[in-house]
């Protein structure tokens, strides 16, 4: 079992209830299982903060996974282990 | 209002002012000129082309400075309320338009007009005052010396009517302060000096009350468009916080990405960014949420400092205030940021311009080359926060070390020297927006190309920031900038808000944007045919640029994303170096059909876009 922390900011906070939480995968796991706990845990709330329903689709969206960014799109198969920390970092145009 | 225009959403009729010799005349719009340039900013390049002579002084009568709408303005269309404001550039000598939200753009519309058309300049202080068909030329000297809101509340009490709408410059664009701004509202048409051009006119204010409609050909259509946009931007991940947080919603995930500009970009990341977030001003400061004409994306916040040193009131923070004032300057209080954007709208000066010219000063000064005489005695370390506010003072009233920074920092560290313009954060003479592009190849091959310089609105990094694609590679980007630059020219034609930017774009022109252009206007075109027009229009403005004198050598970046790899965070390293960059624009002249060398339309581009006109001018062969 490996313990990852996921960070998130603004609606992502809102959902999860505070900027910082822990999400229990078995392992081996991939970045990917870590947003399927967190859906199952946060169910609609969650959904409705990253899924396009134009699209039915994650929305694109980048990630620090510790010191590395990866991408929504072509990474979540990445492997975790326990004390890895994402921090989702949502799409960004900014005004 | 007139009748009978061929297409949907055109009021047909353009309303000229000519301040010299006080003349006011209405005419009707172009059929060919909305079929082929759409409105906004796109009609507005074609109408100065032909109008305003090449190397005219941007603050003398020669200029014109010219309020534009779109055809989706005041529609039910959501996120489309905006207006450009456009001229010859003082700040950067380009052809410039600086788009501005609100309600301004729909009233000039209900006002029976498409666009506003200023010309001259007038003897003594004026006002204009658009009241439907009645349009006056009223004295403004009673006027002249005020701050935009004192300005606005005047002439609502003069006028009798609190509902009008009003665009006005304060005492910066009175003095010609070469980035002054124009108010609308609430909102600023911030960039590139539109304030002083008006100013240059002795045009202090734009106060405009409609009672018209804009006429569709099918009211059904465009009411069932404008409810499946509104759902779409309502549900859209993309959008949602903006209405809770607004655009500072941005700064902690750029900070945790290693790209929140930091100390006049020495670094991308702030070690006092968790003071300055959207959560942190939303607890704060926030005390209610405004929005645009039609639009439910709700991004203003209405902020409150309601005591102490920084006491104020502002329709902000937005994300560039805190980017510009905050990160940028290392001041971590949310509530001196508060006080910065009010000193700016007082004044009439642009915020991200003003911001990185003080944080220009700060380097200057922590690197040794300001001492405390040259900055009449504060010590301007970044993070002095109260520096930083005395800075800006000093800036609106052109006093002190005000005098050279309100020049910008590409004219002051032309004067300054010494290795000072190494770390002067523009490009085209304009200052950076808070959106960086060293990790970004296509944000930086396209802002390097943009028109008006340093300006996150001619490109979106949103593409490479986002992981819609490898931000890596550098494979394809010249065509991504390009696609980008045309979804941005034709929603700035339309005026469509770029907080929209997922459902209009983000990569090129979108189904949605194509929806609503055929939708108001009754027209059927097809992606071929909307990305067309949108390449004639960046295409004419390309042309202005060149007619002007611009050449591939223009377009640069700042030296310091050239030479200086990001130095901490998960971006470490990243940089775009010349080699890169030259690489890029062959990628990106070539995708567009420029010549190589000079980086202007070719002339076979110019004739298959139906800019034959302007071959001659730009010299293409």
């Amino acid at each position: 079992m490996a313990t990852v922390r996921v960070k998130g900011f603004s609606v992502i906070r809102d959902v999860l209830g505070k900027e910082v939480v822990e999400v229990a995968v078995d392992e081996p796991a991939a970045v990917g299982r870590v947003f399927d706990v967190l859906l199952e845990k946060y169910g609609k709330p969650f959904r409705d903060v990253l899924w396009d329903p134009e699209t039915g689709r994650m929305t694109p969206f980048l990630m620090r996974l510790n010191e590395e960014i990866i991408r929504s799109t072509s990474d979540m198969d990445r492997q975790v282990r326990d004390g890895d920390e994402i921090a989702i970092i949502f799409p960004v145009g900014g005004g | 209002m007139v009748r009978g225009f061929k297409y949907g959403g055109y009021v047909g009729q353009l309303l000229r002012v000519n301040l010299s010799r006080r003349a006011v005349s209405k005419e009707p719009l172009r059929e060919d000129w909305a079929r082929d340039f759409v409105g906004g900013v796109g009609l507005t390049a074609r109408l100065f082309y032909e109008e305003v002579k090449p190397k005219i002084d941007p603050l003398g009568p020669e200029n014109k400075l010219v309020f534009m709408t779109g055809p989706v303005n005041g529609t039910m269309i959501p996120a489309a309320s905006r207006t450009s404001v456009c001229a010859k550039s003082p700040y950067t000598g380009s052809f410039f338009h600086s788009i501005v939200g609100g309600n301004l753009g729909p009233e000039i519309k209900f006002a029976g007009y498409d666009g506003v058309i200023i010309e001259g300049k007038a003897e003594r202080p004026v006002y204009l005052w658009v009241d439907d068909d009645k349009v006056e030329i009223r004295k403004a000297e009673h006027l002249w010396g005020k701050d935009p809101f004192e300005t606005q509340e005047m002439i609502r009490k003069e006028i009798g009517d609190e509902e009008i709408h009003i665009a006005t410059i304060g005492t910066a664009g009175e003095a010609g302060l070469p980035y002054a701004m124009i108010l609308c509202d609430i909102r600023a048409a911030g960039r590139g000096g539109m304030g002083a051009v008006m100013g240059s006119k002795n045009l202090k204010a734009i106060a405009v009350r409609g009672t018209g409609g804009v006429p569709v050909p099918n009211m059904l259509r465009v009411f069932n468009t404008a409810h499946r946009l509104t759902e779409l931007l309502d549900s859209n991940p993309a959008v949602k916080g903006l209405s809770d947080y607004g655009t500072p919603r941005n700064v902690a995930g750029m900070n945790e990405a290693g790209i929140l500009p930091t100390r006049n970009w020495q670094t991308e990341v702030f070690r006092g960014m968790q003071d300055i977030t959207g959560e942190v001003m939303k607890e704060k400061v926030v005390k209610a949420h405004r929005a645009c004409f039609a639009c439910s994306i709700n991004c203003t916040k209405y902020s409150v400092v309601p005591s102490g040193p920084y006491k104020s009131i502002v329709n902000g923070a937005d994300y560039e205030t805190i980017y510009g004032f905050g990160s940028i300057c290392a001041v971590d209080n949310i509530e001196v940021l508060c006080k910065a954007d009010e000193l700016c709208d007082t004044y009439g000066i642009d915020l991200i311009s003003t911001a990185l010219s003080i944080a220009w000063a700060m380097e200057c000064y922590e690197k040794g080359i300001f001492t405390k005489k040259d900055t009449d005695g504060i010590d301007l370390r970044f993070g002095n926060a109260d520096g930083m506010l005395q800075m800006i003072d000093k800036i609106g009233r052109r006093e002190g070390l005000g005098v050279l920074l309100a020049k910008g920092t590409r004219a002051a560290s032309k004067i300054i020297g010494k290795g000072t313009e190494r770390f002067a954060i523009q490009n085209k003479g304009l200052e950076w927006p808070g959106h960086t592009c060293r990790p970004f190849p296509a944000a930086a091959v396209g802002y390097a190309t943009g028109p008006r310089g340093g300006s996150h609105h001619d490109i979106r990094p949103t593409a490479e920031k986002s992981g819609l694609v490898d931000r890596k590679t550098l494979e394809g980007k010249g065509a991504l900038a390009a696609e980008v630059n045309h979804w941005l020219i034709l929603s700035d034609s339309m005026l469509l808000c770029h907080l929209g930017e997922p459902i209009w774009g983000p990569m090129q022109i979108s189904a949605n944007t194509i929806e609503a252009l055929n939708a108001v206007t009754g027209w059927d075109l097809n992606y071929d045919q909307a990305r067309k027009i949108a390449e004639r229009q960046w295409n004419m403005i390309r042309c202005f640029s060149a007619r002007e004198g611009f050449t591939r050598e223009d377009d640069q970046l700042p030296i310091r994303f050239q030479e200086e790899p990001i130095p901490e965070g998960p971006m470490k390293g990243s940089y775009i170096p010349k080699e890169t960059l030259e690489r890029l624009k062959n990628d990106y002249y070539s995708y567009r059909g420029w010549d190589l060398k000079t980086g202007n339309p070719t002339k076979e581009k110019l004739i298959e876009l139906g800019l034959d006109f302007a071959v001659q001018d730009v010299g293409a062969h």
